[in-house]
């Protein structure tokens, strides 16, 4: 096995590391909710809370892939990183083909009415001839 | 026919076979749930003022839920190393710790948080006058500014300056008002209770159609028979249970948390700061009836639960705790399967093979984890 430890590992480093992480994605929680009840997005703005949430969330979700999913022992790395790096490419490339142009396009403060409560006027139309 | 590699890493990988499949399965996974991330930033970031629901979450609930996905995350660890030390008993206790934190997580989404929200209303008024005189009854004649604020607060946090957000221009009629449908008032005037469970009104008109839609009678061809008036024909000693299908004349309704107050509680607690609603005279509304208002029927122009049909954000709320309550639920059967004594047998005939079985089973998990941990910031905080 590539995380293979000794039973003196298991005992004296890797449960102690359980508890650590524990620690961590308990501390991370109570800080984003925290945040929130702050009003961080208010102080901050609302970009800046979106940052800053997130980055407690990718830090939690780092102790969680390195520890408890063991990565941070596994020798042969590269397979399940080529594995995730790959998805990774390729989801951000599909998202950006379909989805980024079309947040691009409608950002706050654009010329388009998608932030304003404005109803367009329906565009005349020409009764049907058969 | 003997499978390779199931409990010794493979040359050209450096895993087991075990482990590269779920690798492989959790790459597919993040590709599935990122889909329906983007898919919510996308519908977020191009919602109208006024129409993205942030603000209704239970929060608390939420934080809670995490922290019992956060505490499951390490117990599956502790399983997995109690197996490396050969700890059969250790592995059973910290496995049904596991199960037991999975199942509460499920207990609180099924009993509590979505029953919860299907029987929590918005009511979207039909003229300006008519939510003028609803306002008014709830908040006084000087409704508008604590209105606008509450709306502010539930829809446009960031926008200080009211007359400058978008939300001004938003009519009146177009601001939803949300509480708990407690009773209505029929055609000839009689006036119905609703029921309760724990508190919480029990009337979803979606809970209702399922019930509604198993009792219509059916022609031989199994197509829909409808009576004379048009409407669909009852068996026989059934009702029509749907809210759309009684005659109702008004709603009874408790204007309630989200758009009032975040620290307001049900009526029922006698704790509503804001909904001190003037008591219908016309009506004998006794205790505990205290707060609740009167909307006539002709005032509605859409009533909805906290529902998927409610709004996008709800559809895509559904949508991915859904499927991640899902994942939960197989995890759920995979770790009792490995509480099986058929489990034992399989540990004691090949320790390492079962060991694996149990490593390859917390991956999973700690992905229903991680996906968790990217759900609750996003659907309950911003």
């Amino acid at each position: 096995m590539s995380d293979e430890h000794s039973p003196e590992y298991y005992k004296k480093k890797f449960i102690p590391l359980i508890y650590l992480v524990g620690g961590i994605l308990i501390a991370g929680t109570i800080i984003t909710f925290a945040a929130d009840k702050m009003g961080i997005a208010e102080k901050w703005g609302f970009v800046n809370a979106i940052i800053f949430a997130m980055s407690v969330a990718v830090v939690k979700a780092s102790a969680v892939i390195y520890i408890f999913m063991h990565l941070k022992w596994d020798i042969k790395l590269k397979t399940i990183s080529l594995t995730l790096g790959c998805t990774v490419i390729f989801f951000i490339g599909m998202m950006w083909l379909t989805v980024g142009r079309e947040i691009d396009s409608n950002k706050p403060g654009h010329s388009d009415n998608t932030w304003s409560h404005v109803t367009e006027p329906e565009p005349e139309t020409a009764p049907e001839t058969k | 026919m003997e499978i390779p590699y199931y409990d010794k890493e493979r040359p050209d990988t450096g895993l087991y076979n075990g482990k590269a499949g779920i690798w492989l399965f959790l790459a597919s996974e993040v590709m599935l749930f990122g889909a329906l991330f983007s898919a919510y930033v996308l519908l977020r970031v191009g919602a109208e003022p006024g129409t993205w629901s942030m603000g209704l979450m239970n929060q608390w609930v939420g934080a809670f839920n995490t922290l019992i996905l956060i505490a499951s995350s390490a117990t599956i660890v502790m399983a997995w190393v109690c197996l490396k030390l050969n700890d059969w008993k250790g592995f059973r206790k910290w496995k049904w710790a596991t199960v037991i934190f999975a199942f509460t997580f499920l207990v609180v989404k099924w009993s509590y948080e979505w029953p919860a929200k299907f029987t929590h209303y918005d009511v979207t008024f039909v003229t300006e006058e008519s939510a003028s005189k609803v306002y008014t009854d709830v908040l006084g004649p000087e409704f508008s500014e604590t209105q606008s604020k509450i709306w502010q607060e539930r829809f446009d946090p960031l926008k200080k300056d009211q007359e400058k957000s978008p939300l001004a221009q938003v009519k009146l009629k177009d601001k939803p008002l949300d509480g708990h449908i407690v009773g209505y008032i029929n055609s000839d005037g009689v006036e119905h209770e609703v029921g309760a469970a724990w508190g919480i009104p029990f009337w979803s008109h979606a809970f209702a159609w399922r019930h509604d839609r198993k009792n219509i009678e059916k022609e031989k061809d199994k197509s829909i028979r409808y009576g004379e008036d048009g409407r669909p024909v009852y068996k026989e000693g059934h009702f029509r249970d749907t809210f759309r299908d009684k005659d109702i004349k008004a709603i009874i309704f408790v204007p309630a948390h989200g758009t009032w107050d975040r620290e307001e509680k049900h009526a029922g607690s006698g704790a509503v700061k804001y909904a001190g609603a003037k008591h219908d005279a016309g009506h004998a509304h006794s205790e505990g009836h205290d707060h609740t208002i009167t909307i006539a029927r002709e005032d509605i122009s859409r009533l909805s639960s906290y529902e998927p049909a409610h709004s996008t954000f709800f559809a895509t709320y559904y949508t991915l705790t859904g499927l991640h309550a899902l994942h939960v639920l197989g995890g759920i059967l995979v770790m009792l399967y490995h509480l099986l004594p058929v489990s034992r047998r399989v540990y004691e005939k090949n320790p390492v093979q079962f060991t694996n079985r149990i490593e390859i089973t917390g991956l999973f998990w700690h992905f229903v984890d991680l996906v968790w941990i990217f759900l609750f910031p996003i659907l309950y905080l911003l």
